[in-house]
């Protein structure tokens, strides 16, 4: 028994890390963006149309990494879309965002046809069990270099906002458009950079999946985890630091299911399917009328308004 | 830091038209290096005009700037900044959510791209020492008093040199004391010539207490200038107004006692952060009479209204109307006859999108004549009903169709007007009618306001504007900090009274 | 008071209504022939002929009576689903729940006749009493993220996205748990209806009865939204939620009814799926109606009756989707594509609205 709920417990942290890591990508880049006060509901299709760019950029030129960045390339141009629209009087932050989840996932599926077949050269892990003799722990420790990118790029972006001009003017931007316009900063700029830059991040997410875990490209290949994300940000609080381990809570709970399976229990592998949503749900409903995170909250956010 | 004589600005035939509109017609403005210059005039007198454009916001169609002596073109406020021009607004443009140190280090115009904070705060607290008042260097700005963030504009603008400063009614937001200090600390600054300081007001005592001259502006034209401390109150309000004169003020009867009272008992509400902003609120507002609410904004005067509008949630307490209990729903609305004028009517009034005619149906839609039993409404019958109200409360408009956000202040207001007070009104609660609007709008709503009070209504009003309070209300109330802290019957108090307890130095 | 005098009669322009209307239709159909265009661009990009494109979608989607009957066959639950996202949006909500609801709805309807079916009652009355509880289920399910948003703060996109993806898997889960019929080997399915129990066509048609539903549902709900003291309401909420409380509204009421019309309606149209196209529930449920039917709604700028005409025209170009397959050898995302790319022109369109000269109503301008 014991060795049961090793195993799963080496598989969920293993499973952990593992799924977090678009997580980790989407929130980070949403963090961002939400950080001078515009929201992004499109991210999961620059999720999708991350993975497949990725995917068919990896197996035409045979260099993973390169798909990586044509990933976060192709999620920034689509990203720069909605900044550029957003930017226009009168139009709905929101409904664009959702304009773009349809968007992105349109062009994936109508570019992607021919890469569902093929197999592309995936992403190496790092091992870093091969000091453990157990199975379990060298699988679970099997981590792909882009996990601790993203943690990198947790600190920083953590730091950047804190320490540098131009995480003052995104903060500045992102609580008070009119002092920033005051002085002088192009608000519309700042958010229409930030929503490029993490639909850039969003787009690596996508990479991830593709090239990574579950490692191929399909067409329901994400199920929202780029709206997920967003949610996530909500309760990290807008702190990428914060955003980190609620990643890897979402990617626990995701690895629920799977880890279940790996020692023989299937029964319920659909409900288990639905436990990120449902924890999801829950978490918003903790962190929306909480003190704390509307004191947190950039003023400027329409979500939060 | 170099240490920078104040320097001299004057304007030679500036004039800039929006359309129609001549909002400067060539005004010449002189303000001395080291001299305190109040810049007066009613709204729309065309003041915000001339410091945008001296501020670069705005490109004047003919006149020129000169500074220190030198014609200055000034295409951008970035050229007003690097000439040394700063402005204060009358809203902070602080940012909330940045510290002090953050908001001044980001205020600069060669802020690194990283920011050694040791060396930014060495270099701040050497700045801090050699000025004559202080402010939390590390406490984030939405934590600060409206003092202390007034404080902290004036202490940007120096901390990028600017020596040429623009207020832009810079004690609308502080206490008459909070007003007192920050000016006496600019007026000494500027006798030591280390700044200039030009300040849009509209308050004679303070213009008249610590300012060296004065320019007044009326339609868009000059319409005087002098010397501050002999010129007289008469004939600073003369030139303001010209010669349409004084506003009459609004007429007080003796109001029949028919109608019920509003009582608020022991009110307390709560802000989405968990604060309390109304704390153990009671008051009386008797039939026949205004109650007004004095106070600095931000005192929980608007969560009041907006608890007693139903817009917040009450988190203990209990309003009454006569013997009844009261909650804020629409059928209590309509059996108690409370209705309201609530600030910023495009916010809390009206929907913007919606046309004139539905916006003035807002309170009557559901009833007869406009709905019939089964809740079928009839568009003819609002239409019409909105077009005769447009008609008698003389909002002027297009169209009935027209969506109320095309019309100018004044006549949103209007349009609130006439659906608010077109029939019997037992309760009003009214909150800063007149902010933002011209003359005759303001006389035609505080008309309107007193017009009901006469009528026997219990009025409940919250306004900054202490003028008002004293020309309309019979009691004047003082809250601050989300309490009741002055109560008297106007007629027993005075402007210094009142002024102290806004302070909060009444005893 | 010096100003008002009642012999100032103005006259009053009497083209603001008609402006406004000319706006709303205009402005959409302008969108429409820009998103063509840029499609058009996409097409001779990857070396296809737009006009053949377009001349397809005609075929397929409208020449004959075949094509046509398809494209009403599929713009019936779009015109369920348009309303669904309609009606909330009046009222300022927006949401992501139809596609939910509907999974539900269908999967309610196929369970809860079987054994109405098996206890041998009659079609008539149970199949009304099967719409009534596919109903109620999208119902709740969509009024629960409209409750979630008035009274814990929850934005109801996100909450009604991730109902939907809650209701996908709570469908799978029991189709291939409890529910699943043993004989269902290819595909995890529901026990079929027998053939009594399933909604026939529109005689004369290859059309369901689904259609008359959505096409009456609009027609009521035109009037609610329109012409009742309810709609009034609800658009007083939507349009400013501030003023709306300060007038006594029940907005939370307001907005969790309109929720829960929404759900009804994409219940509705799950219930149609399963009675009148699939017979039993299963994954293909899930076919992304409620997603399309967030197009079709803003396409008709909200407004229950525009979303008719509107259905009709996304209905065919899914008709003529297997056509352009086929004939120019494209992905059926093809579709996706250009319904992305109608999106983003249509929601870029919205800043024209009040700022076209030519509709301009004259603003009464005194500026203070």
């Amino acid at each position: 028994m014991s060795d049961a709920v090793f195993s799963v417990l080496m598989a969920m942290i293993g499973g952990a890390i593992r799924v977090s890591t678009p997580f980790l990508f989407v929130a980070l880049g949403e963090t961002l963006t939400e950080k001078s006060g515009r929201i992004n509901l499109g991210l999961e299709g620059n999720l999708v149309l991350g993975a497949m760019v990725a995917y068919a950029t990896s197996y035409s030129t045979g260099n993973p990494w390169l798909g990586v960045l044509a990933a976060g390339a192709a999620g920034m141009v689509l990203s720069a879309g909605h900044g550029w629209i957003c930017k226009l009087p009168k139009v709905n932050d929101i409904a664009v965002g959702i304009a773009f989840m349809n968007l992105g996932t349109g062009l994936a599926f109508f570019f992607g046809k021919p890469f569902i077949q093929p197999t592309a050269p995936r992403l190496d892990a790092v091992a870093l069990g091969n000091w453990s003799a157990t199975p379990q722990v060298r699988q679970a420790l099997l981590v792909n270099p882009l996990f601790f990118v993203g943690l990198a790029l947790a600190v920083i972006l953590w730091w950047m906002l804190k320490s540098t001009r131009w995480g003052l003017t995104i903060r500045m931007t992102g609580d008070s458009a009119a002092s920033a316009r005051a002085m002088g900063v192009s608000v519309d700029r700042v958010r229409l950079l930030t929503t490029a830059s993490g639909g850039f991040l969003a787009g690596i997410g996508g990479a991830f999946l593709s090239l990574y875990y579950p490692g191929s490209w399909n067409e329901s290949l994400s199920s929202g985890q780029g709206l997920m994300a967003v949610a996530l940000v909500i309760f990290a609080r807008w702190n990428p630091l914060r955003c980190v381990w609620a990643a890897l809570l979402f990617g626990a709970t995701g690895a629920l299911g799977p880890a279940l399976q790996s020692i023989g229990i299937s029964q319920g592998y659909y409900f288990f399917n639905a436990a990120p949503y449902i924890l999801t749900l829950v978490i918003m409903i903790i962190s929306a009328r909480s003190e704390a995170a509307s004191r947190a909250a950039p003023s400027e956010l329409s979500i939060v308004k | 830091m170099t240490a920078t004589q104040a320097p001299s600005l004057r304007t030679f035939h500036m004039s800039k038209a929006f359309g129609q509109l001549q909002a400067l017609d060539d005004i010449s403005l002189d303000v001395a290096a080291g001299s305190f210059h109040a810049l007066l005039g009613e709204n729309g007198a065309g003041k915000s005009t001339l410091v945008k454009c001296i501020m670069g916001f705005y490109q004047a169609d003919a006149g020129q700037v000169m500074f220190n002596g030198h014609e200055a073109k000034v295409r951008s406020p970035r050229d007003a900044h690097a000439l040394g021009i700063g402005m204060v607004y009358q809203h902070f443009t602080l940012v909330p959510c940045l510290t002090a140190a953050e908001n001044l280090v980001i205020a600069r115009a060669d802020t690194p791209m990283v920011i050694n904070w040791k060396t930014e705060r060495k270099r701040l607290d050497a700045f801090m020492e050699t000025m004559p008042f202080q402010v939390r260097l590390d406490a984030l700005v939405s934590t600060l008093s409206a003092g202390e963030k007034q404080k902290l504009e004036i202490l940007k603008l120096l901390y990028l040199n600017q020596r040429f400063l623009i207020l832009d009614e810079p004690t609308s937001v502080l206490t008459p004391s909070e007003a007192d200090e920050v000016l006496g600390v600019l007026r000494d600054m500027a006798h030591r010539n280390d700044v200039t300081v030009l300040m849009i007001s509209h308050k004679f005592r303070e213009v008249k207490t610590f300012c060296d001259s004065f320019t007044v502006l009326r339609r868009g034209k000059c319409a005087g200038t002098g010397d501050a401390r002999t010129a007289s109150i008469a004939e600073l309000s003369h030139m303001m107004i010209g010669d349409a004169g004084l506003r009459p003020p609004a007429t007080r009867t003796a109001a029949p006692k028919s109608a019920p009272a509003l009582h608020l008992n022991n009110l307390s509400a709560r802000d989405v952060e968990g604060r309390h902003v109304v704390s153990n609120v009671t008051l009386t507002v008797p039939a026949g009479q205004i109650v007004g609410i004095a106070g600095v904004s931000g005192n929980g005067q608007s969560a009041l209204i907006e608890v007693l509008s139903g817009q917040r949630a009450l988190e203990s307490g209990h309003i009454t109307v006569g013997d009844a209990a009261f909650s804020p729903t629409r059928r209590n609305f309509d059996r108690f006859k409370v209705f309201g004028l609530p600030e910023e009517p495009l916010r809390n009034a009206v929907v913007p999108r919606m046309t004139v005619a539905e916006n003035i149906a807002f309170r009557s839609f559901d009833k007869s004549p406009l709905a019939n039993r089964l809740g079928i409404l009839s568009p003819a019958r609002i239409r019409k009903r909105g077009a005769e109200l447009i008609n008698k409360f003389n909002v002027h408009t297009s169209s009935p169709d027209a969506p109320i956000e095309t019309l100018s202040g004044g006549n949103v207001q209007r349009a609130v007007l006439a659906r608010e007070l077109s029939g019997a009104v037992d309760v009003l609660i009214v909150a800063n009618p007149c902010f933002g609007l011209d003359f005759a709008s303001v006389a035609d709503i505080r008309g309107k306001i007193m017009e009901s009070r006469n009528k026997g209504a219990a009025v409940l009003l919250v306004s900054e504007d202490l003028d008002e309070i004293f020309e309309l209300a019979d009691q004047i109330a003082v809250m601050s900090e989300g309490q009741i802290t002055y109560l008297a019957a106007t007629a027993d108090t005075d402007t210094m009274q009142v002024g102290q307890h806004i302070a909060g130095h009444g005893k | 008071m010096s100003v008002i005098s009642p012999t100032m009669r103005r006259r009053f322009r009497p083209d603001a209504r008609i402006a406004t209307i000319a706006e709303a239709i205009l402005i959409p159909v302008g969108a429409l022939i820009v998103a063509a265009l840029v499609f058009s661009v996409f097409l001779l990009v990857l070396g296809k002929d737009p006009v053949r494109f377009f001349g397809l979608v005609w075929t397929g989607g409208a020449a004959s009576a075949f094509s046509l009957q398809n494209t009403l066959q599929r713009a019936a639950p779009l015109i369920l689903t348009g309303l669904a996202f309609a009606v909330p949006a009046r009222i300022g909500l927006t949401l992501l729940g139809a596609e939910g609801a509907l999974v539900l709805g269908g999967f309610t309807a196929a369970v809860t006749a079987i054994p109405m079916i098996q206890a041998g009652w009659s079609p008539w009355i149970g199949l009304p009493l099967v719409a009534g509880i596919a109903m109620s289920v999208g119902g709740v399910w969509v009024g629960l993220a409209g409750w979630l948003r008035h009274y814990r703060g929850v934005n109801e996109t996100i909450s009604s996205l991730l109902l939907t993806y809650i209701a996908i898997a709570i469908m799978n889960f029991l189709v291939e748990g409890v529910f699943r019929d043993p004989g269902s080997t290819n595909k995890a399915s529901t026990m079929p209806l027998s053939a009594d129990w399933r909604i026939g066509d529109i005689p004369g048609t290859s059309v369901h009865w689904g259609l008359v539903a959505g096409l009456i549902l609009a027609a009521l709900l035109w009037i609610l939204m329109e012409r009742t003291t309810f709609g009034f309401s609800a658009r007083i909420a939507g349009g400013n939620l501030r003023a709306a409380q300060a007038q006594g509204l029940p907005v939370g009421r307001l907005a969790i009814a309109s929720c829960a019309i929404a759900g009804a309606c994409a219940g509705l149209a799950g219930f149609f799926e399963v009675v009148a196209v699939h017979g039993q529930a299963n994954a293909s449920l899930a076919a992304k109606y409620g997603f399309t039917g967030i197009l079709v709604a803003f396409l008709a700028r909200q407004n229950t009756l525009a979303v008719v005409p509107v259905a009709c025209l996304f209905g065919a170009l899914a008709a003529s989707g297997g056509l352009v397959q086929r004939r120019m050898d494209m992905p059926d995302a093809t579709m996706l594509v250009l319904q992305g790319i109608i999106f983003v022109t249509l929601l870029v369109s919205e800043t024209f609205y009040g700022r076209l000269p030519f509709f301009r109503t004259s603003q009464s301008g005194d500026r203070t």
